[in-house]
């Protein structure tokens, strides 16, 4: 502390350092005259008493410089001086110095965003106790329920129980229900009266031992414990985020005891978690922790606390002290088989024996927590790090390349310096402070641009309105990289001109002469350096177009259905506290079918179980004479009777639904081209019947139409099998919505949402957008690299070009004088454009030379982003290779044009 | 010694007037007594105080000062003096005054082992 007071008092007395020697000149000079003034009293003579009030002071100037000595340091005056220096040639060169922080703030800038991004998503540990102990069952790459004997990815709550009583190797377990769930709740205000707009709520159902496995507790209350997850139904608590208290609650400081109501039960909240505390899902913070034992009155209702066979949730488990990984996965397979075979209901089949045998699990650390964001973004993430990190290095490399000319240019400077006697490590270090100046310059105005870019890069990754609540920002660590970066590019970049430019036979600078001008075979280094820009943008651009094409053809996939004219919507179905099967409920829906199909403008509206990428209900379609088909697990599909001609999948033979098709009548469905080539015998099958296994009971249906095969998850899958049934039949609790329109986007979402309001004022609407823009959501990481690539590929190539440009010029600029003497002698103007041109081709040549080999190699890495391309390579290397010929072509005409226009009575003055 | 000589590089005075290494101390212990002095008061007072006998090299004085200023032990002020003339004064701070009594405890350990030394010769 004493140390900063210290340093802070030296900087206030330098910073006025004019001051500084007039008070103390006035200081000595008052001393000096008091002393004279009182000698003369005693009866000496004034000259007497002046001379011997000096003598008894001391030698002044000494003195003073003791005074101001005792401010500074040497290292600090040396490198303050070296600063003010080096601010001020870098201030003398403003062009270049400019252009070298704004390339260098680019490359840091994008390299603190992708980092950020980077971090959170893949690198950093949850905020919880050690985190590095928590083990996950199984490889957490799924969510849902099912219903088998046995899985490795998700297990039934009754088994998490018998888990934690049984196992050996965790000192504490843990269960999460694997779907956060979205409720529509309502927020009990202060006097009681429930609110009566309702909000979005993102509640995650845990085992009470979750917070306490974590050793996360409450920044207000207390967190959920083992007691309110004893028994079933009776501890309506909840532990609330910092976000949702601050956004429902106002951070009321009496938030404990406030209420909330999610479907018909009120939740008394009892504590607040601490603000970095997101859950263990990156990519999914949770507004509200309710205890698994509730699980039945969180909407939708999920049934799983008794059920032995409901595999639903993730199983985290904190290792005890001294467990290997290993010894903790043999066990946890031993109880598996012991547990299942346990269970009083366990139906042990022959067939369910030979799955339960196969189930190995394996278990996960979990110290960055679970995610599904890390499977999807993981890769692009990592290849977009390498994608700046290359920028970053091309940067670097033009600014090396630019000291590396200044210090050619000042090399009669720093040999004058020598010569009189200056330390080669002074000057070394004089340079290399001039590289930090440059690189923190860049640095600063990288954060900055860093901060936006993190924001931009989050929408992007979203890929919608509501942007995923990932802890994506400049922190600490953030900085901390990002600070590594700009010293370690200072270092890169600065080093080598620093004691290139001191190495020096001083003679030859000081004479300065045109011994030195022949430079073409003087700076290998910067051509060198230029030829690896060339190559790197070579491999940035190639890679762009790949991911470009790539794009371009997942686009051009064709879904089955017509993306384009349907506005789609979400309504939330079970906020009315209906039972799905209510005929109401049903009604319902086909109120808002035929209002919404009234609108001028609307061609069809449906209801629909799914459209594309939002899961799915999978059940075996059992047709007789076709054996095998029980192990083929069909998309169910729940539609409505517009439903094929919303989406404009062609009817390719009988019908589809229609008002006919009721409750009472005979089960029918529509299938889709593959049910019928593959499924069924050969013939026609429409008319044919088969069951599917619903609720319990074997279903018979008839066939009444085929339809085109579509995509249903992902527009990369083989193609699947849909079976379509009648919401008219079969009920479901609708969630999404889908109109076909003509006209104005806006003007009809309006009164699609007017109309659903018209049926039932609180239908909560959401997720209101288009279908193209719905499934070209699920190219997000496609278009993100895309674009991203494109982005940096065209900023290498444009640094690579500023590179090209600097270093003809500086090389035209020492050959001033070469060049003044061949169009004396008669060379002809276009001679000279040719000489410069033929030299930049060869740099460009010799980088795009290079990066062919390296792109075809780097292909590999990104193989698995890539789609649809077949020796599209080929093409995208032409292409790169003439758009950076072309451009670095065109930095290099500008110094050979310069250079042709010499005039050769200046020229040969020159120097 | 070794500490006392090593302060007392440069402060010692050609001709030897205070024991080296003290400068601080009496300066310190002028300011804590005296109070509020600028630069020829303080040299006046040491030589008063001391009967005379301490002779403060006085242009050594400040150097001094403006390390003990760097170090935080004394604060300064422009004020008036009696004659009307532009003056620096100094007071003690918090820290001059603890530092002040680490000073005067080594001072007086090593006089002490000084005249042990010398008693016993």
């Amino acid at each position: 502390m004493e140390f900063i007071r210290e340093m802070l008092r030296r900087y206030f007395t330098l910073r006025r350092r004019d001051q500084f020697e007039n008070d103390l000149a006035d200081e000595i000079q008052l001393h000096l005259d008091l002393r004279e003034q009182q000698l003369a009293e005693r009866g000496l003579t004034p000259s007497e008493a002046r001379r011997v009030a000096r003598l008894r002071f001391g030698n002044t100037t000494r003195l003073k410089e003791k005074s101001r000595m005792a401010w500074t340091s040497e290292i600090l005056s040396n490198f303050l001086q070296d600063v003010t220096y080096g601010a001020r040639s870098l201030l003398h060169t403003r062009v270049l110095t400019a252009v070298a922080i704004l390339s260098l703030a680019l490359g840091i800038g994008a390299n603190t965003a992708i980092f950020s991004l980077l971090d959170a998503v893949l690198l950093r540990s949850l905020p919880v106790r050690d985190p590095g102990q928590l083990v996950l069952l199984g490889t957490g790459t799924e969510d849902g329920i099912g219903s088998s004997i046995a899985d490795s990815e998700l297990y039934s709550y009754p088994f998490y129980r018998e888990l934690l009583k049984r196992n050996q190797v965790f000192s504490d377990v843990a269960a999460i229900f694997s779907m956060t769930d979205d409720v529509h709740g309502f927020v009990v205000d202060e006097s009681d009266q429930v609110k009566p707009e309702s909000e979005m709520m993102h509640v995650a159902l845990v085992s009470g031992s979750y917070f306490p496995m974590l050793g996360v507790h409450a920044q207000v209350g207390r967190m959920l414990q083992e007691g309110d997850d004893i028994s079933q139904g009776d501890h309506p608590v909840a532990v609330i985020s910092q976000r949702f208290w601050r956004r429902a609650f106002s951070s009321d400081s009496n938030i404990l005891g406030r209420k909330v109501k999610l479907g018909s039960a009120f939740f008394n909240v009892v504590g607040v978690a601490p603000d970095e505390f997101f859950g263990t899902k990156v990519g999914e913070a949770p507004d509200i922790w309710v205890p698994a034992s509730m699980t039945k009155s969180v909407p939708p209702g999920w049934d799983f606390n008794t059920g032995n066979f409901t595999q639903c949730v993730n199983i985290i488990g904190r290792l005890k002290a001294g467990v290997s990984l290993e010894t903790a996965t043999s066990n946890v397979n031993v109880l598996l088989q012991q547990i299942t075979r346990g269970f009083s209901d366990a139906d042990l089949s022959q067939k369910n024996l030979q799955t339960l045998n196969k189930i190995k699990v394996p278990l996960t650390p979990v110290a960055t927590g679970l995610s599904s964001l890390r499977q999807e973004f993981s890769q692009p993430l990592q290849i977009l790090m390498g994608v700046v990190v290359l920028v970053l290095l091309i940067a670097c490399a033009n600014i090396g390349n630019l000291l590396l000319a200044r210090s050619r240019a000042r090399a009669r400077e720093l040999g004058v310096r020598q010569a009189l006697g200056a330390h080669r490590g002074r000057l070394i270090r004089q340079l290399m402070t001039e590289s930090l100046l440059l690189a923190l310059g860049g640095g600063a105005l990288g954060v900055a641009l860093g901060a936006v870019a993190i924001r931009v890069l989050i929408r992007l990754v979203s890929g919608g309105a509501d942007t995923i609540p990932v802890a994506a920002g400049l922190d600490l660590r953030v900085l901390g990289f990002t600070c590594a970066v700009t010293i370690l590019a200072a270092l890169l970049f600065g080093t080598v001109p620093a004691v290139r430019a001191t190495r020096l036979s001083l003679t030859d600078s000081l004479k300065d002469g045109r011994a030195s001008s022949n430079t073409s075979a003087r700076n290998p280094l910067a051509k060198a350096l230029v030829i690896a820009q060339v190559c790197l943008s070579l491999v940035l651009m190639v890679g762009a177009g790949l991911f470009i094409r790539t794009l371009v053809n997942l686009n051009n996939i064709d879904p089955g259905f017509n993306r384009q004219g349907v506005l789609r919507l979400n309504i939330d179905s079970q906020s009315t506290g209906m039972k799905d099967s209510d005929p109401r409920l049903t009604a319902m829906f086909r109120q808002i079918e035929s209002l919404v199909s009234a609108i001028p403008g609307v061609k069809a509206a449906s209801f629909s179980a799914f459209t594309f990428r939002e899961g799915s209900w999978n059940e075996a379609m059992l047709v007789p004479g076709m054996p095998g088909n029980e192990n083929i697990g069909v998309h169910q599909n729940v539609v409505g009777d517009g439903y094929f001609a919303t989406m404009q999948i062609s009817l390719l033979a009988g019908r589809t639904f229609n008002p006919g098709d009721s409750a009472n009548s005979q089960r029918v469905a529509v299938i889709s081209e593959h049910i019928a080539q593959t499924l069924f015998p050969p013939g026609n099958p429409i008319g044919r019947h088969f069951t599917i296994h619903d609720d319990g009971k074997d279903i018979d249906h008839e066939v009444i139409g085929i339809v085109k095969d579509v995509k249903f998850s992902d527009l990369r899958e083989k193609t699947k099998n849909v079976n379509y049934l009648s919401y008219r039949q079969r009920s479901w609790g609708f969630g999404d919505f889908e109109v076909r329109y003509t006209g104005d986007y806006s003007a009809i979402s309006h009164a699609v949402q007017q109309t659903i309001h018209s049926v039932n004022r609180t239908l909560p609407i959401m997720n209101v957008t288009t279908l193209d823009e719905q499934v070209a959501r699920t190219m997000t990481n496609q278009r993100l690299v895309a674009q991203l690539s494109t982005f940096f590929g065209i900023l290498a190539a444009f640094l690579s070009c500023i590179g090209v440009y600097g270093v003809m010029s500086y090389t035209i600029s020492r050959r001033t004088n070469e060049i003044g003497i061949r169009i004396a002698l008669g060379a002809d103007r276009s001679n000279v454009r040719f000489l410069v041109m033929r030299e930049t081709l060869m740099l460009v040549s010799g980088g795009i030379a290079l990066g062919i080999p390296i792109a075809l190699a780097g292909r590999r890495v990104i193989e698995t982003m890539l789609y649809g391309l077949h020796g599209t390579e080929v093409a995208s290397i032409a292409v790169s290779t003439a758009l950076l010929l072309a451009a670095a072509l065109l930095a290099g005409f500008l110094p050979a044009h310069r250079a042709s226009m010499v005039d050769p009575i200046v020229a040969l003055r020159f120097e | 010694m070794a500490a006392l000589s090593r302060l007392g590089k440069d402060l010692r005075a050609d001709r030897d007037e205070i024991p080296p290494g003290t400068l601080y101390l009496l300066v310190l212990k002028t300011l804590s007594v005296r109070g509020r002095l600028h630069g020829y008061e303080i040299a006046e007072g040491i030589q008063q105080a001391s009967d005379d006998v301490l002779q403060v090299e006085e242009g050594s004085l400040y150097p001094a000062l403006q390390r003990m200023l760097l170090k935080g032990w004394v604060n300064a002020e422009w004020g008036v003096t009696a004659g009307n003339r532009r003056a620096r004064y100094y007071t003690l701070t918090q820290l001059g005054r603890k530092q002040l009594q680490a000073e005067i405890s080594q001072f007086e350990r090593v006089i002490g082992a000084i005249t042990r030394v010398v008693q016993t010769a």
